[in-house]
């Protein structure tokens, strides 16, 4: 059992990334996007390209694909904030439901279904304990992850940008009206959690099977951990993606769980519905 | 849709006899098309069936889901499994058998994600629809080991009657659906796609509402899942991938499908673009980047394929419906306020450091209007949310009739007879204003008390579409709508608002008559104090969340303490 | 009301134009002197796609067309795409055989094309030389016989090479499972038990087809103390599952693989494959450049541009047995005809292939139990020959 946690927390990191950019996006600028993990694999991928089709020295190809996948998602949160500035969550985040079709479908036909050649940025065990190894891509996530949260925590509570940030998400009017510039920032938001999850992914890729709908879907168990924190709270948010990584791969090692595994994230995202739902708020917009 | 308030006859036997025509016109294509086509035609009918469930959830009401082809492998594995087990009544009861199993699912996967706004069904769904996809892969359907193909009906077996079937299954689904929006679950659907607050204020749970759309929606995908295994034979995992179900989604989102006839045309799509590729030689990964784009313009731009063609279809828009207020109502005795109805005692509430409401005391007596009045920010509105039970974290004390309504829903309380309008436009533009005022109403309505309640508050006529009518008389549609309910106690806010100036004394002479017309005793929330003096027999005068004066018009009116409050509000006097 | 009123206007127009359009499909139907249409259904998008097979069979045809058809007839090759959706490989085959007239079915890959369509090609009386078969029903239905081994004979070579020549003990099986496989890999390991009375350390069924981590199991197969595993993937799959190996600095693990993942790509991808990755080749391996058995498919791929793997030998090779049968039939070419031919034929031998092929009248088709053995060693990134001659499975 705890080998099969230790083994799965290089993906429990990947989650928590992932679900610490859901976070922000929700709190931020309120969407929940689907598309997140697919912008990450979009622009990874054409990082692969790069390096084998042009030459580029890995690294370079890494930071050119990383740029872009931010890009894409400036390029989609602008989208978002000129047409949907006072759309609801619900319009918002649906946009980015087509936005993760095209993206999978267009990688398809850009870059093929084979499996790309990717370059492990990290290879190899970092350490191992009690015999299980804990690989050098599982450090690395997981620091990030925590690193992340720190760093987005102290950027809005200590920071001056942090605090037009929040302004900007919790009164709109208001904040406009102080003159804060509404559009660039929320940009700027789309823009760094793209970048965040292209980093991750261009990390983990390498090491586990990667191809264009595997690492799309990875929203699935990050919105579950993101769950956790109530989309609201980064902190629980990397404790969700964490545990969860390490349930799913204790339960793997129980032959007649295997079924459960794949419904562990749904079914933390069920429990934890219930659970932060069992009182009856209404929200003041509808 | 427009013509809901005419003659049963046309109201269930125009559906009926364009229903046997479509199934007429299925019939002459089973049998008139080439036999390729006549099989994308099947495919273009289970993904119709689809497409209308989501039409149901995500259209009607407003909710994101992305597993509906989840619902279907529901069906298809039931179909399946009672084909392997032989079990009695063959296909068409298999295949109805499918249809209640995914509702069922729906139900339960619902449940929880119900409760609660905005994106949660979107996120449930999704895990719902990753986790289906690998575990499908990995356990089989019944009899696929085996090979064991389901059966279709005798009459049906080959591939043009089968079409013919499907055509027959898919009219009744359409007519189901329909039919059901024409019920109280259909107007439930709608509204709370519009406002959850609205809803709930008219008495309807929430919570049954997007029940009954999600269930609705899975047992048409199951059934949709069922057709499809017929169509193949057996059942395979790749028909029900998430990347399809995410697909009919966006589909469904790009063509509107909450018009039944848009679902069909959103069926036809969704083989025609795949076909459309094949002859163009496009490979058919295009087919979904052309949905995903679409679906983004259609999202971005508020409109969808199914509005815009409408738009073209009627080109002879009307201009808005108004209020007619003109004419005095006919005179009536005004009977004497009598015993309160609504107590409120010890009223407080704060929102963080702030005291919104503190210490209030109200009553609403029988057969009476009573008035609230105060400036901005007094915490009228807030009172009013309070008494009908929208903010439970209130404390004091609220009782109807003598009975406590605290800790009851907002539901329950509207269906206690507790009743209140909105400030804000709550009112659902899908419906017409009859379907609306008979939803709210929630008791069996002749159409001449409709219409004579509508003329009475000049609102236009009950087959008028919502949509055309304008912010204005939707209040008063509203309000209409909640007098019919016959409560005890109705709370308006703000009813004049969105009204001309002109028009509110002559709104007040009709709400001076509201007990006595339909014994319903009023709290109104008013701003124009010109409404307030015509109409009103007490005043409650609130400042600061606390109550600063109550009692008779003309003496609260003259309380000094009362002119002192509203100085620099000039206009209020 | 109205609006289902547009609803007949809108199936109204569609009938117009589905009308149209059939109208415009029937030409190509009919025997005689017209072209002879040739039909396969294949995966050509989607998450899984193998479109070599069916452009090799494209080449094979396009070679004959060139130098004057067979009996003076063109040959018309439609390749459909199925999608890797059921309804739709349903749809392309009735496309194809039944709007298109088609005599016979040639080189298709698909993963669930011959599970789908069999029972309907017995229904419309065709035959299918499947250019690569994945699912069971490819192997054990009366009309279609692939051109390759299969994942199940292959399994059991694998095996056997694994036991047999590298004379490993401690044989683990991961196995990932789509569909109705599971009792066809069964079968193939206990032919192996069969002929060398060994058994399988340990067996994993529940491992994810296209999962995004496989560390879990690779530990618990490490764990159990494997020394060799043979897994069934698809190419990403086992690129995980070795990177996973990797990254538990599990080296010495020697990884018994089938032909689904002889590829270029798959050579690239993998820098550190364990102890060696061993693959029975269902092909003679294309990536031994200078055989003289691979020649000729060679250069017709290479001006063809495309790409060398086993699918496109598979294609290549259903195509030249369908030549080599339909240019002995006397009279008019058409699926009558064909079907007999093929019924009829003699076994056709290939340097490709180390057993000869022939579709005869059986209810099955899996006689085809030779392959190569090839390695994939770290570092390389490079597929070699592992041995001199054809590996086969020993008849009882």
């Amino acid at each position: 059992m705890l080998q099969g946690a230790l083994a799965g927390l290089a993906a429990g990191g990947l989650y928590a990334v992932l679900a610490v950019c859901l976070t922000l996006m929700s709190r931020l600028v309120r969407v929940v996007n689907f598309s997140q993990s697919a912008t990450g694999m979009f622009g990874c991928y054409v990082a692969v390209w790069l390096s084998i089709h042009i030459g580029l020295p890995t690294w370079a190809a890494a930071v050119v694909g990383i740029v872009l996948g931010s890009a894409l998602s400036a390029l989609l949160g602008w989208i978002i904030s000129t047409w949907l500035a006072e759309a609801d969550i619900g319009t918002r985040s649906a946009v980015t439901v087509a936005v993760l079709l095209l993206l999978i479908s267009l990688s398809f036909i850009l870059f093929g279904n084979k499996p790309q050649p990717f370059h492990p940025l990290l290879p190899g065990p970092a350490f191992s304990v009690n015999g299980v190894v804990v690989s050098q891509v599982t450090v690395v996530t997981v620091v990030l992850s925590v690193l992340i949260a720190l760093g987005c925590r102290a950027l809005l509570t200590k920071t001056s940008f942090g605090l037009e940030l929040r302004a900007l998400s919790e009164r709109p009017t208001t904040a406009e009206l102080m003159g804060i510039p509404a559009k660039p920032l929320a940009v700027a938001v789309w823009a760094a959690t793209g970048l965040l999850s292209t980093l991750v992914i261009t990390i983990v890729a390498p090491s586990q099977s990667n191809d264009a709908t595997s690492l799309s879907m990875l929203v699935v168990p990050a919105s579950a951990a993101a769950l956790l924190g109530g989309f609201r709270r980064l902190d629980l948010a990397v404790v969700g993606g964490l545990v969860l990584g390490m349930a799913q791969g204790a339960v793997a090692q129980v032959d007649s769980l295997s079924v459960v595994r794949y419904f562990l994230p749904f079914l933390v995202i069920v429990g934890l519905l219930l659970w932060s739902q069992r009182k009856e708020v209404w929200d003041v917009a509808r | 849709m427009s013509r809901a308030e005419t003659g049963p006859l046309i109201r269930f036997g125009g559906p009926l006899v364009v229903a046997v025509a479509a199934i007429a016109v299925g019939y002459s294509l089973s049998v008139g098309l080439d036999g390729y086509f006549v099989y994308l035609g099947m495919s273009a009918i289970v993904a119709g069936i689809a497409l209308l469930g989501l039409g149901v959830v995500t259209g009607s009401a407003g909710m994101i889901s992305l597993c509906q082809l989840t619902f279907a492998a529901v069906g298809a594995w039931v179909v399946s499994g009672l084909n392997k087990a032989g079990a009695p009544g063959g296909f068409v009861v298999w295949l109805i058998c499918g249809g209640i199993a995914a509702g069922l699912v729906g139900i339960l996967v619902g449940l929880p994600a119900l409760r609660l706004r905005g994106i949660n069904l979107a996120v449930v769904t999704l895990g719902l629809a990753a986790a289906a996809d690998l575990t499908l892969v990995q356990i089989q359907f019944p009899g696929t080991v085996d090979g064991i193909s389901v059966e279709r009906p005798d009459a049906f077996s080959d591939d043009r009657n089968y079409f013919w079937l499907g055509t027959i299954v898919l009219t009744v689904c359409c007519l189901l659906v329909h039919f059901l929006r024409r019920t109280r679950w259909g107007s439930g659907w709608q509204a709370v796609a519009f406002s959850e607050r609205g809803t709930a204020a008219a008495g309807a749970s929430v919570r049954t509402s997007k029940l009954t759309a999600f269930a609705v929606s899975a047992a048409l995908g199951g059934v949709a899942g069922g057709l499809l295994t017929g169509q193949v034979g057996l059942a395979f995992p790749a028909s029900f991938s998430s990347m399809q179900s995410l697909a009919l989604y966006v589909l469904a989102v790009m063509s509107g499908v909450h018009m039944i006839d848009m679902a069909v045309f959103g069926a036809v799509l969704w083989v025609a673009v795949p076909e459309l590729l094949k002859r163009w030689g496009v490979p058919q990964d295009w087919g979904f980047v052309i949905f995903g784009l679409l679906g983004t313009h259609a999202l971005t731009t508020g409109g969808n394929l199914g509005t815009a063609v409408r738009e073209i279809w009627r080109r002879r828009s009307k201009g808005a419906a108004g209020v007619e207020l003109a004419a005095p109502p006919a005179d009536l005795e005004v009977l004497p306020p009598g015993a309160p109805v609504l107590t409120v005692s010890g009223l407080s509430v704060s929102f963080g450091e702030v005291k919104a409401l503190s210490n209030v005391d109200i009553a609403v007596p029988s057969n009476g209007v009573l008035g609230v009045i105060g400036p901005n920010g007094a915490g009228k509105s807030t009172l009013v949310d309070i008494i009908s039970g929208f903010l439970p974290q209130a404390t004091g004390v609220v009782e109807l009739d003598g009975q406590s309504l605290n800790g009851k829903s907002p539901t329950k309380r509207a269906r206690a007879g507790l009743r209140r309008t909105f400030q804000q436009d709550r009112v659902p533009a899908g419906l017409t204003v009859g379907s609306y005022v008979r939803f709210v109403a929630r008791r069996r309505l002749g159409a001449d008390e409709i219409a004579e309640a509508l003329e009475f508050f000049g609102c236009p006529p009950a087959r008028t579409p919502l949509r055309r009518v304008d912010v204005g008389a939707r209040r008063l549609v509203e309000v209409v709508g909640h007098l019919l309910a016959k409560p005890k106690v109705l709370l308006l806010d703000e009813p004049a608002a969105g009204l001309p100036h002109e028009e509110h004394v002559a709104l007040g002479l009709r709400l001076r008559q509201v007990p006595a017309r339909f014994g319903v005793s009023v709290l109104l929330i008013e701003h124009d104090l010109d409404l307030v003096r015509s109409v009103c027999d007490t005043i409650t005068v609130l400042d600061f969340g606390q109550v600063l004066a109550s009692g008779p018009q003309a003496e609260v009116l003259a309380n000094p303490e009362v002119l002192k409050a509203y100085m620099g509000e000039t206009e209020l006097l | 009301m109205r609006k289902i009123m547009r609803c007949v206007a809108v199936a109204a127009a569609v009938t117009l134009v589905a009308a149209g359009c059939a109208n415009g499909s029937d030409s190509s139907s009919g025997g005689g002197s017209g072209p002879i249409v040739v039909g396969s259904v294949n995966a050509l998008s989607g998450a899984a796609t193998f479109p070599e097979a069916s452009a090799a069979a494209k080449a094979v045809f396009d070679a004959a067309n060139a130098s004057g058809g067979v009996n003076g007839r063109q040959i018309q090759y439609k390749a459909l795409d199925d999608k890797g959706d059921p309804a739709a490989a349903a749809a392309a085959a009735r496309e194809v055989v039944g709007a298109d007239n088609a005599v016979a079915l040639v080189g298709s890959s698909s993963l669930i094309e011959c599970e789908i369509n069999s029972k309907y090609y017995e229904q419309q009386k065709i035959l299918s030389i499947q250019g690569v078969g994945v699912d069971p029903s490819c192997f054990n239905s009366p009309n279609i016989s692939p051109a390759n081994v299969g994942p199940f004979h292959d399994m059991t070579l694998t095996l056997l090479y694994g036991s047999e020549v590298l004379k490993l003990d401690k044989i683990c099986a991961l196995l990932e499972i789509a569909g109705n496989t599971l009792p066809s890999y069964q079968a193939a390991i206990d032919e192996w038990s069969k002929i060398t009375g060994k058994k399988l350390a340990y067996m994993d069924a529940t491992v994810p087809y296209g999962g995004s981590d496989y560390t879990s199991y690779i530990v618990k197969a490490r764990s159990a103390g494997c020394k060799a595993i043979t897994v069934n993937p698809v190419e990403p799959d086992s690129i995980g599952q070795l990177k996973a190996a990797t990254a538990q600095g599990w080296n010495d693990v020697t990884w018994l693989l089938l032909t689904s993942v002889y590829s270029e790509n798959y050579a690239k991808a993998i820098s550190n494959a364990g102890a060696g990755v061993y693959v029975p080749a269902e092909f003679y391996p294309f990536t031994d450049a200078a055989s003289a058995q691979t020649k000729e498919w060679r250069d017709l791929m290479t001006k063809n541009n495309i790409p060398l793997t086993s699918f496109s030998q598979g294609g290549y090779l259903a195509a030249k047995y369908f030549l080599q049968v339909i240019k002995g039939i006397k009279g008019d070419i058409n699926r009558e005809s064909v079907t007999k031919a093929l019924h009829d034929m003699q076994p056709i031998s290939d340097p490709m292939v180390g057993t000869s092929y022939t579709f005869g009248t059986g209810q099955t088709h899996h006689d085809n139990t030779a392959g190569w053995p090839i390695k994939l060693m770290s570092g390389t990134n490079k597929w070699e020959l592992a041995a001199t001659d054809w590996l086969r499975i020993p008849k009882n």
